[in-house]
C-alpha cells in the first residue's frame, strides 16, 4: 500500500507541474486546470487509502462540506472581487498550516512519552514519528516551528489584505506607534521562542511564537497601502506555499514539499514581477510607504481641461486607432461591460481598438485581464505594456479609465518623483488622451500626475461606468 | 483705413484724417468716412501737415518723404532692402518709418502681417484669374450633354498665397496638386485638400524654421530633380499657379519654356512671382500673353488691387493692429517701444538712424523641427561583442549561484541526517522546477495562476488527513478543521480558475 501511495504522489506532482506550466497560454490553460484537479483528487485518494489515515468517512464528509461552501463562493464571486477572494483563500491555507503544525507537536509529545514497546505498536503518523532518531526529532521541531510561523503570518496577513481589498479596512498604510520596531521585536521574540522550544519541546514557546507571528502578519500588512496590494497578495501566495513545504518536511511527505515549493516559487516570481513593474525594491514595498528621495517633486503647472461626452464621442468618430488603458477605477466602477460594449461598437466601425495593460494595474497580478475577459473582450487585443508602448505615437486616441500612476509621465521626467524610474504606459505620446476620472484628486498614491495637465489631455470627469454609458448613447 | 477700422482707431484715442477719394475704388465714399467721424481733407500735402502718423500702402514717393518731420511716423510697405535711397532720405528727415513688409513672422505679429493678408488675396485671385482665362469647368461633371473632366491644377510653392490658391481651387472642384521645397508643409497642403507632389530626393532638406518660415535656395541637383518632376506633370496640367519666392532674391525659374510647350492648348499659367521676374520663363510682368501653342500666361502683379474692397479691409485691420501695439496705453500717444520684437523688426528708421536690418527676433518664428532621433545603428561586430559580454556575465552569475548553492547543499549534507537530505533534495528540485515553469506563464493569466496555486496549496490537507487518525481529541479536532478549510479552498480555487479561464476568448 505504501508503494502505491508513493507512486500516486509522483503522478500527482507531475500533474501539478503540468498544471502550472500549462498557464503559458490561454488555450492550454483550460486543459491545465484539469491536470490540477486530477492531481489533487489522486493525492487525496492515495492518502485516504494509504497508511496512517483513519476516520476516512469523517474526512470525506468534511471535504464535501468544505467543498460545497467553496463551490457556492466560487460561483457567486464577482470578477471585480477576485483579489479579496484570493486573499481570503490564502488565509485558510495559513490557518490550516498552523493547525497541522500544532498537531505534529502534540503527536510528537505523545510519542516521545511512550516506552519502546508501545512505540512499536503505533500506526500511521505516530509510527513515522516513533522511528525518528533524536537528531531527526530536533530537525522536526525546527521544521514544524517554521511551518507554524509562516502559516500564522499568512493567516493574519491575508485577513488584513482581504479587509483592505474588500474595503472593510481602511486602505491607507497604518502602523502602531513604534512602526517596524514592533515587527522586529516580534520577530526577535519568535527567534527566542525557537531556541526555547528547541531545548525544552514545551507547547508554551510554540504558542507564544504563534501569537507573535500573528501580530507580525497583521501589523506588516496594515502598514502597506492599497496600491501595493498586488505585491502583498502574491507575497502571501508565496508564503502559503512555503508554509506547506515546511509542514511537508515535518511530516516527511514529499508531495507536500513539492507542491509547497512550486507555489512558493510561483508567488515569489509574481512578487518580483510586480516590484519590477513599479521599479521598487521588494523590501521597500513590504516595509510600506514610498521611500521618497527627500527633495520635493517638481510642481505641476497648468490647467486640467475638461471635456464632455459629446467631445469624446466626436474624437472617437474621427480616430482610426484607439488604445484603452484600464486601471483599478474600472474595477471599482464595475465598468468592464461598458468598456467592452464601446470596444465592440468601435471595432464594428473598422477602428483599431486595443487595450494596454500595465503589470500592476488593479489590485492583483493580471486583474485587468480577467475583468476584460469577463466582459468578453477578446484577449488578442489586450496587450502588455512592452508590446504596446512603442505604438502610442501612432495612436489617435488613448482613453485612460481609472488609472493614475501607471500613466504618470513624472516617472520618466522628474527624478524627484516618488515613482521615478517606474516603467509607465506612454499614452501622452498619442494625439489625444482622454482621462476618465471621478474627480480632480491625486488618487491612491497621492502623487500629482502631470499627464492631466498636458496640452493633448482632456479630462472626462465622472464615475467611469456612468461616463462610458453616457458615451455609448452617443456612438452607434 | 476703412470706416470700421477708423472707429477702432478712435477708441485708441486717435483722431482720424483721410485724403478725399482715397477709399473710392474700394467702395468707401468720403461720406461713409465722415459718418464714422473721420475728417476728410483735400490733398496729400494737407494730410501730411495735419497728422502725426501717416499710413499708406505703397512705398512713399520722394515728394512725400520731403513732407516728413522728426515727430512724424510713416507706416507703409517699404521694401527697405531694395529701396535704400528712399530709406536714407527718410532717415535724414528724422522720421520714424515702419515697414509693413518687415513685420516679423511670429505668432503674436500675425494679426498685422500685411504680406500674408495680401498673399492670401493674391492666391485667391490667381485662381479666379486662371478660371477667367480657362475655357472649361473646374469641376468634373457628368451631364446629359456629355462628360466633363475635372480641371487639374498645380500650385507651386505652398506659402500663404499658394495655400490660398489650393483652397480656392479645391473648393471650385478642381483636382489640385501642390509642390513645395519644404517637406514639412506637406501636411498643410494635404489639410487644404490638395495632393502633395513628392520628390524622390534624399538630400538633407532645409528646415523652414531656420529661415523664419520662408523657403531657402536649393542646390542645383535638387533643382534638376524638381524640374524633371514638373516636366513629367506639365502635359497633364490645365492650370499652373506658381508662387515660389525666396526672400530678397529674384524668383527662381521653375516653369521653363519647354514645359509650357508640353502643355495643352488652352491651359493657363498664373505667375504670382511676376514682380520678381517670374517663376515661368515666358512671363511678362504686368501682362497677359498667349504662347505659341496657345497657353495663356498671366503675369499681373496687382492682384490685391484687383480686389480693392477685400484688400483694403484686411490692410486696414493690419494697420489698426499695428496701431494697437504702438499704443499700449490706449491714450492716443505713440509709444515706439524698440524692445518689442514686432515693432523693432518692422521699424527701419527711428530717431534719425537706420535700424534696418533688425536683429533676429527673440522668439523663433516656428519651433525648430526636432531632428528625428535615430537609435545608433550598431555594427554587426558591436552587436556580437555585446551579446558575447552579456552571455559571459550570465554564465558568470549562473556559475557563481550554482557554486554557492552547491556548497551550501554540501554543508547541510555534512551535518544533517540522510532522511532529511532526501526531502531536502526533493525540495530544492521542486523550487528549481517551479522557477523554470512559472517564468513561462503569460502575464494576462497571473490571476488564474494565483487562484490555481491557491487551490493546490491546499495540498496541506494531506497532512491533516494523515493526522486525523492518530492521537487525542484535540488533534482530531484541529485536523478536522484543517480538512474542512482545505476543502473550501480546493473546490473554490479550481472552480474559480475554471470560471476565469472560460472567459478568455479570442476575437
Amino acid at each position: 500500500m505504501e508503494g502505491f501511495t508513493t507512486a500516486a504522489y509522483i503522478v500527482a506532482a507531475v500533474l501539478f507541474i503540468l498544471s502550472l506550466g500549462g498557464l503559458s497560454g490561454q488555450e492550454s490553460a483550460k486543459r491545465a486546470v484539469w491536470y490540477g484537479i486530477f492531481g489533487m483528487a489522486l493525492a487525496v485518494f492515495a492518502t485516504l487509502i494509504g497508511p496512517g489515515s483513519g476516520f476516512w468517512l469523517l474526512s470525506l464528509i468534511l471535504i464535501a462540506g468544505g467543498g460545497a461552501i467553496g463551490v457556492v463562493v466560487a460561483k457567486r464571486v464577482q470578477m471585480t472581487e477576485m483579489p479579496q477572494l484570493v486573499a481570503a483563500m490564502h488565509s485558510l491555507v495559513g490557518l490550516a498550516a498552523v493547525f497541522v503544525g500544532f498537531n505534529a507537536h502534540f503527536e510528537l509529545g505523545r510519542v516521545l512519552a511512550m516506552d519502546e514497546s508501545a512505540r512499536q505498536a503505533l500506526e500511521g503518523f505516530a509510527a513515522v514519528l516513533a522511528h525518528k532518531t533524536p537528531v531527526e526529532v530536533n530537525i522536526l521541531k525546527v521544521e514544524l516551528f517554521l511551518g507554524v510561523f509562516i502559516g500564522a503570518i499568512t493567516f493574519t496577513g491575508s485577513v488584513v489584505a482581504f479587509g483592505k481589498l474588500a474595503g472593510s479596512v481602511d486602505g491607507k498604510p497604518k502602523q502602531l506607534p513604534g512602526g517596524h520596531m514592533l515587527n522586529a521585536a516580534a520577530a526577535a521574540l519568535s527567534l527566542v521562542c525557537l531556541i526555547w522550544y528547541f531545548n525544552t519541546g514545551g507547547f508554551f514557546p510554540l504558542f507564544l511564537m504563534t501569537l507573535a507571528a500573528l501580530f507580525i502578519g497583521y501589523h506588516l500588512i496594515m502598514g502597506i497601502g492599497g496600491a501595493d496590494m498586488p505585491v502583498v497578495v502574491s507575497m502571501l501566495n508565496s508564503y502559503s506555499g512555503w508554509a506547506a513545504a515546511a509542514i511537508g518536511f515535518s511530516l516527511g511527505n514529499d508531495l507536500l514539499i513539492v507542491v509547497g515549493a512550486l507555489v512558493g516559487s510561483s508567488g515569489a516570481i509574481l512578487s518580483y514581477i510586480m516590484c519590477k513593474a513599479m521599479n521598487r525594491q521588494f523590501v521597500s514595498v513590504i516595509l510600506g510607504g514610498f521611500g521618497g528621495s527627500g527633495e520635493p517633486a517638481a510642481e505641476v503647472t497648468g490647467e486640467q481641461v475638461a471635456i464632455d461626452a459629446d467631445g469624446v464621442a466626436a474624437a472617437l468618430e474621427d480616430a482610426d486607432s484607439v488604445v484603452i488603458i484600464p486601471g483599478y477605477g474600472l474595477a471599482v466602477a464595475q465598468a468592464q461591460q461598458s468598456v467592452a460594449e464601446l470596444t465592440r461598437r468601435l471595432r464594428a466601425k473598422g477602428k483599431e481598438v486595443r487595450f494596454a495593460i500595465h503589470p500592476v494595474a488593479g489590485r492583483l497580478p493580471g486583474h485587468m485581464n480577467v475583468l476584460l475577459a469577463e466582459a468578453k473582450v477578446p484577449y488578442d487585443i489586450v496587450l502588455e505594456m512592452d508590446e504596446i508602448n512603442e505604438d502610442f505615437p501612432e495612436t489617435d486616441v488613448s482613453i485612460v479609465i481609472g488609472s493614475n500612476d501607471i500613466v504618470n509621465p513624472a516617472a520618466q521626467d522628474d527624478p524627484n518623483s516618488p515613482i521615478a524610474g517606474m516603467p509607465v504606459l506612454e499614452c501622452w505620446k498619442s494625439k489625444v488622451v482622454f482621462v476618465s476620472k471621478r474627480g480632480q484628486g491625486t488618487g491612491y498614491s497621492g502623487i500629482e500626475n502631470p499627464l492631466f495637465y498636458k496640452e493633448n489631455t482632456r479630462m472626462f470627469f465622472g464615475d467611469a461606468k456612468k461616463s462610458l454609458d453616457d458615451l455609448l448613447s452617443r456612438i452607434d | 483705413m476703412t470706416p470700421d477700422s477708423a472707429v477702432q482707431l478712435q477708441k485708441l484715442g486717435y483722431e482720424c484724417v483721410i485724403e478725399s477719394g482715397a477709399g473710392l475704388l474700394a467702395g468707401f465714399s468720403d461720406a461713409l468716412y465722415a459718418e464714422a467721424g473721420v475728417e476728410v481733407v483735400g490733398s496729400a500735402e494737407e494730410l501730411f501737415a495735419t497728422s502725426d502718423i501717416i499710413a499708406k500702402v505703397r512705398p512713399p514717393e520722394d515728394a512725400e518723404i520731403e513732407l516728413l518731420t522728426p515727430e512724424k511716423t510713416l507706416i507703409s510697405f517699404f521694401y527697405p532692402a531694395s529701396n535704400e535711397a528712399l530709406m536714407e532720405a527718410a532717415k535724414s528727415k528724422g522720421a520714424s518709418v515702419i515697414a509693413m513688409d518687415m513685420v516679423p513672422r511670429i505668432s503674436r505679429a500675425q494679426k498685422m502681417d500685411a504680406l500674408s493678408s495680401m498673399a492670401n488675396i493674391a492666391g485667391y485671385r490667381a485662381v479666379i484669374e486662371a478660371g477667367n482665362n480657362f475655357g472649361r469647368f473646374f469641376t468634373g461633371q457628368v451631364t446629359a450633354a456629355g462628360k466633363v473632366p475635372p480641371a487639374k491644377v498645380l500650385v507651386v510653392g505652398a506659402g500663404v498665397a499658394g495655400l490660398a490658391a489650393i483652397g480656392t481651387s479645391t473648393s471650385l472642384g478642381a483636382i489640385t496638386y501642390a509642390f513645395d521645397v519644404r517637406p514639412e508643409v506637406a501636411e498643410q497642403i494635404e489639410s487644404m485638400g490638395a495632393e502633395f507632389v513628392y520628390l524622390e530626393f534624399d538630400e538633407e532638406q532645409t528646415d523652414g524654421a531656420a529661415t523664419g518660415g520662408y523657403a531657402a535656395p536649393s542646390s542645383p541637383e535638387f533643382r534638376d530633380a524638381q524640374l524633371a518632376k514638373f516636366r513629367e506633370l506639365a502635359p497633364e496640367m490645365d492650370i499652373v499657379i506658381t508662387t515660389a519666392l525666396i526672400p530678397n532674391r529674384d524668383a527662381p525659374v521653375l516653369w521653363t519654356k519647354d514645359m509650357v510647350e508640353l502643355m495643352k492648348p488652352g491651359s493657363v499659367i498664373v505667375d504670382l512671382a511676376a514682380e520678381r521676374g517670374g517663376n515661368c520663363e515666358l512671363t511678362v510682368k504686368d501682362e497677359k500673353i498667349v504662347s505659341e501653342n496657345g497657353v495663356t500666361i498671366v503675369g499681373y502683379t496687382d492682384f490685391p488691387s484687383r480686389m480693392a474692397a477685400q484688400s483694403s479691409t484686411l490692410y486696414a485691420t493690419n494697420i489698426r493692429h499695428m496701431m494697437t501695439d504702438l499704443t499700449p496705453e490706449k491714450d492716443g500717444a505713440v509709444n515706439h517701444d524698440m524692445e518689442d520684437d514686432v515693432i523693432r523688426g518692422a521699424t527701419i528708421t527711428h530717431e534719425g538712424e537706420i535700424t534696418f536690418p533688425p536683429p533676429p527676433p527673440k522668439i523663433q518664428a516656428i519651433a525648430a523641427q526636432k531632428p528625428a532621433e535615430k537609435p545608433k545603428e550598431l555594427t554587426r561586430e558591436e552587436k556580437l561583442a555585446i551579446e558575447k559580454a552579456e552571455f559571459r556575465a550570465q554564465t558568470k552569475s549562473q556559475v557563481t549561484l550554482l557554486a554557492v548553492g552547491g556548497l551550501l547543499l554540501l554543508l547541510v549534507g555534512a551535518y544533517a541526517p540522510a532522511s532529511f537530505m532526501q526531502h531536502f533534495i526533493v525540495f530544492v528540485l521542486a523550487v528549481f522546477v517551479g522557477f523554470q515553469v512559472i517564468w513561462g506563464v503569460a502575464h494576462s493569466l497571473h490571476t488564474p495562476l494565483m487562484a490555481v496555486t491557491n487551490a493546490i496549496s491546499s495540498i496541506i490537507i494531506l497532512g491533516a488527513l494523515m493526522q486525523i487518525g492518530s492521537g487525542s481529541w484535540l488533534v482530531i479536532l484541529l485536523a478536522a478543521l484543517s480538512i474542512f478549510m482545505a476543502g473550501i479552498n480546493i473546490f473554490g480555487g479550481f472552480l474559480v480558475t475554471r470560471r476565469m479561464l472560460a472567459m478568455f476568448q479570442k476575437s
